[in-house]
């Protein structure tokens, strides 16, 4: 752990290591959305049932939540992968142990993404507004649901010493107290990951329009900014609070040579962040510039956060132990296929991105009859 | 590798009815999106080239079905295939994932396709040009069925690994024996499966009248003329198969020859129906007819997949992993250690146990038959062996493989297996209160003599052995 991450590992646990927080901190830009655009929306509907707040945020949300989900859940697929090559024991053996209580979150996301689609249509407008808060709230409780299973499953997952005690017990609830902290990191953490994306949503907009933002999308300009930096100290002080609440072995490898480097980008990034948000804040209208800004320090700050959380499950387990079957997975065949068909994939889905931009012109008639 | 884990159970559903229930209703989806691809796909060419007026307008809401249906459930089962394996078995997704992670990362990039381009067409298909239209959903096509590609490899591997455990080359177990039969015949199958629900969907359309209708269903069965080649394709991969799984299938396990006969006649009586009213136009298709053809889609389906799992017997992974989660060299390994010995997970309640054997013979229980069977439920170990003597259960334990060649050899010691014999008992006694320990050296000597007889090997080898005409 004097080394930084990932380099004092050997090279195959090193490379695993390294795709998995890779692909984990995509799969968090949209996990993060979803959460957080289902809190936001579950709080709106709750307040305003399918009417306009005069801002187009969540209009922006229920448009673009369903796709999110469905983004997040392909993003998802990657790191659970590497997660299974690199930690395959605690990961299988967490998932055994929470049995039916991890299952569920299965049907709890499909039912989420219903709801999502209701929350789209139309027709909850003229739903009373008991039924319309169930749906909203309903949405966001199935997706913390699924965040709280997810951190319950990860903590169970580090701590071994627990297992066989637990298996015993037939409990299929893990509570130790970690667990509100860290989900209450996790949950503030998305505000600001969601406000970034619906801001540039918002910009998008207004350039797509007149390149002049509107009354709503200056308002919409102001939330996000809001929204934004009060989740971004909120996030802080939760960082701060688990940071002195966790274990004491993971803090010290927080701030060990593992990962300080970490630290320090987490920090320049939500400096970065704060930076950027303030003026959009006062002056209540979304900048490239500064819109730029924020979205390189959320990087950092997403990059420093996601290494100093794979430190602290370092931390728990010895990976050591590991090294032999990392090094066995990195032998077999099939990486520069993977890598191939990575680019070229990534490829085609920027080609699928500019085919939407071959619109047929507004006077050209379609030939499919309405009513025959 | 890891070999103890937390066993849970499905009460009295098998674990296997649990992953294949969920498997099967997965496949259909999956077929589903692949078929329904290529369907739109098709459909957009006859739109744009002026052969149907309806064809464009369908397209959308076909997609709108397909992303509400296989996006959303489809997508979610995936994963709920991974999770729900390793629920029933550790061992078996671990070295599925490891052998294969590359080919599950490629497959990865592909369903990532798969999604944009699907997404791409749900949002702006009413304002695209038709050459763009006609693009995505062909990306969006081609991307699902890539995806089936990649998928059938790890899938066919696991019954006809080929040269891979010799080898242990990736690529050697991914085109293996059993690798284009099967692509093919699932290709055929998602193109019928698309083509029915598309019959569905027409069906269902409040825009459409009568004749609109007939056009569009008649275009839709194009799809199911490939169905012609399934007896073809059908007969490779049973021929592509070890005789010993082939003879399963052929008679030699019954069960799994009706869910196989299941099968065909399901798939023959939708070739039939095909044939005569849609593709000949004798019969008009109403939403009733066409939902029936789907759930025959969907039998025939489940029957082909139930088949396909269960001729792997006694392995999940052939001439690698036994069905229980144990190699060749475990169970050699475990005779002589026991199979519990360093399970560190101990037995919930064990105070409902009367003695320590019979605390140690449902440990044993646990380890080495719950993944395959329950106690009293759905292939339930008390009744297989309730009209069994206890020397019998002792002698068919201890050659389970010749017993049954698809079951998997005992992996334990003669104590161990002499503490399962005892529980197995207990529980055709309906649990008595009290139960006495047995300890005849005798017994224990002669249990011992079994095992060495029959030896590691699995009950396909032995077979191979007497065909040879050496003696094991």
């Amino acid at each position: 752990m004097d080394t930084v991450f990932p380099f004092g590992f050997p090279g195959p646990t090193a490379f695993y290591l390294t795709l998995l927080v890779a692909v984990f901190m995509i799969h968090v830009l949209f996990m993060n959305y979803v959460l957080a655009g289902s809190a936001y929306l579950a709080a709106h509907t709750v307040l305003f049932g399918s009417a306009d707040d005069g801002t187009p945020l969540s209009r922006i949300l229920r448009d673009w939540l369903p796709f999110m989900l469905s983004a997040a859940i392909t993003a998802g697929i990657a790191p659970l992968l590497f997660l299974q090559i690199v930690y395959r024991e605690n990961f299988y053996t967490a998932n055994l142990l929470l049995f039916y209580r991890w299952m569920a979150i299965l049907p709890v996301l499909i039912a989420g993404f219903y709801l999502l689609y209701i929350l789209k249509s139309k027709r909850i407008g003229h739903w009373p507004f008991v039924a319309r808060a169930a749906v909203g709230v309903g949405a966001f409780a199935g997706f913390m649901f699924v965040a709280w299973s997810w951190v319950e499953n990860h903590l169970l997952s580090v701590h071994p010493d627990v297992w066989v005690e637990q298996y015993a017990s037939g409990v299929l609830v893990y509570r130790p107290f970690e667990l509100f902290p860290r989900l209450a990191l996790w949950v503030v953490g998305s505000f600001p990951t969601m406000a970034l994306m619906l801001a540039w949503q918002v910009w998008w907009e207004s350039r797509l329009d007149t390149g002049m933002p509107t009354a709503e999308q200056t308002r919409g300009a102001h939330r996000t900014a809001m929204i934004a930096l009060i989740a971004i100290v909120l996030t802080s002080i939760c960082a701060g609070a688990y940071s002195l609440l966790m274990p004491p072995a993971a803090r010290d490898v927080v701030f060990s040579m593992l990962t300080l480097p970490y630290v320090i980008l987490s920090v320049i990034g939500v400096t970065l962040e704060l930076i950027a948000w303030v003026p959009q804040l006062r002056a209540g209208r979304l900048k490239l510039v500064w819109l730029s800004v924020a979205t390189v320090g959320l990087m950092l700050h997403f990059c420093g956060m996601t290494v100093i959380n794979e430190s602290t499950r370092l931390a728990a387990i010895d990976i050591s132990t590991r090294y032999a079957e990392h090094a066995a997975s990195a032998k077999i065949g099939g990486r520069w296929a993977f890598g191939f068909f990575l680019l070229l994939n990534l490829g085609l889905m920027a080609y699928c991105i500019r085919l939407t931009s071959m619109r047929r012109p507004p006077e050209e008639t379609i030939e499919t009859p309405e009513k025959p | 590798m890891d070999l103890y884990y937390p066993v849970n159970t499905f009460g009295p559903a098998m674990k296997g009815m649990v992953l294949g229930g969920l498997g099967i209703f997965h496949v259909f989806l999956a077929m589903f999106a692949i078929g329904g691809g290529m369907l739109m796909c098709y459909f957009q060419w006859l739109a744009q080239t002026g052969r149907n007026p309806y064809a464009r307008r369908f397209v959308d809401d076909y997609f709108k079905l397909l992303v509400l249906i296989s996006f959303v459930v489809g997508a979610v089962t995936g994963v709920a295939m991974w999770f729900v394996s390793i629920q029933v078995s550790p061992r078996t997704i671990g070295m599925m994932v490891g052998e294969f992670h590359w080919v599950w990362g490629i497959e990865w990039t592909f369903f990532s396709l798969e999604i944009t381009a699907g997404y791409c067409f749900y949002r702006y298909s009413k304002v695209l040009t038709d050459t763009a239209r006609f693009r995505l959903l062909l990306i969006y096509a081609v991307a699902s069925w890539f995806s089936l590609f990649w998928i059938n490899g790890i899938l066919s591997w696991q019954l006809t690994p080929g040269n891979w455990p010799e080898t242990r080359w990736m690529w050697d177990g991914f085109f293996n024996p059993s690798f284009f039969p099967s692509l093919l015949f699932r290709t055929v199958t998602a193109m019928t499966v698309g083509s029915l629900v598309a019959c569905v969907v027409i069906n269902a359309v409040p825009w459409l009248d009568r004749p609109a209708k007939e056009s569009l269903i008649h275009r839709a069965a194009h799809l199911l003329a490939p169905m012609a080649l399934m007896p073809f394709l059908g007969a490779w991969f049973l021929f592509t198969m070890p005789p010993d799984s082939r003879a399963m299938a052929l008679g030699g396990n019954i069960t799994m020859t009706m869910f196989m006969g299941a099968s065909i006649g399901a798939s023959a009586l939708i070739g039939l129906y095909a044939l005569v009213g849609m593709l000949r136009q004798q019969l008009y298709i109403n939403g009733a007819t066409a939902s029936l053809l789907c759930m025959l889609a969907f039998v025939a389906t489940g029957g082909g997949e139930f088949v396909r799992e269960g001729v792997r017997k006694p392995y999940s992974i052939r001439k690698t992993l036994y069905s229980n989660s144990v190699t060749q060299a475990d169970v050699a390994r475990l005779r002589k250690i026991g199979c519990v010995t360093n399970d560190p997970y101990p037995m919930r309640n064990p105070e409902q146990y009367p003695n320590e054997q019979l605390l140690l013979g449902a440990k044993v229980y646990r380890f080495h038959c719950s993944v395959c069977h329950t106690v009293n439920g759905a292939n339930g170990l008390s009744e297989l062996c309730s009209s069994w003597s206890t020397e019998q259960k002792r002698l068919n334990i201890a050659q389970l493989q010749r017993t049954k060649a698809f079951m998997p050899p005992f992996a334990g010691n003669n104590l161990e297996l002499e503490a399962l014999v005892q529980y197995v008992s207990w529980e055709n006694a309906n649990r008595p209160a009290d139960w006495k320990e047995t300890d005849d050296p005798a017994v224990l000597e002669q249990i011992q003599r079994w095992l060495d007889e029959v030896g590691v090997e699995s009950g396909i080898v032995l077979e191979e052995h007497l065909t040879q005409g050496s003696t094991h």
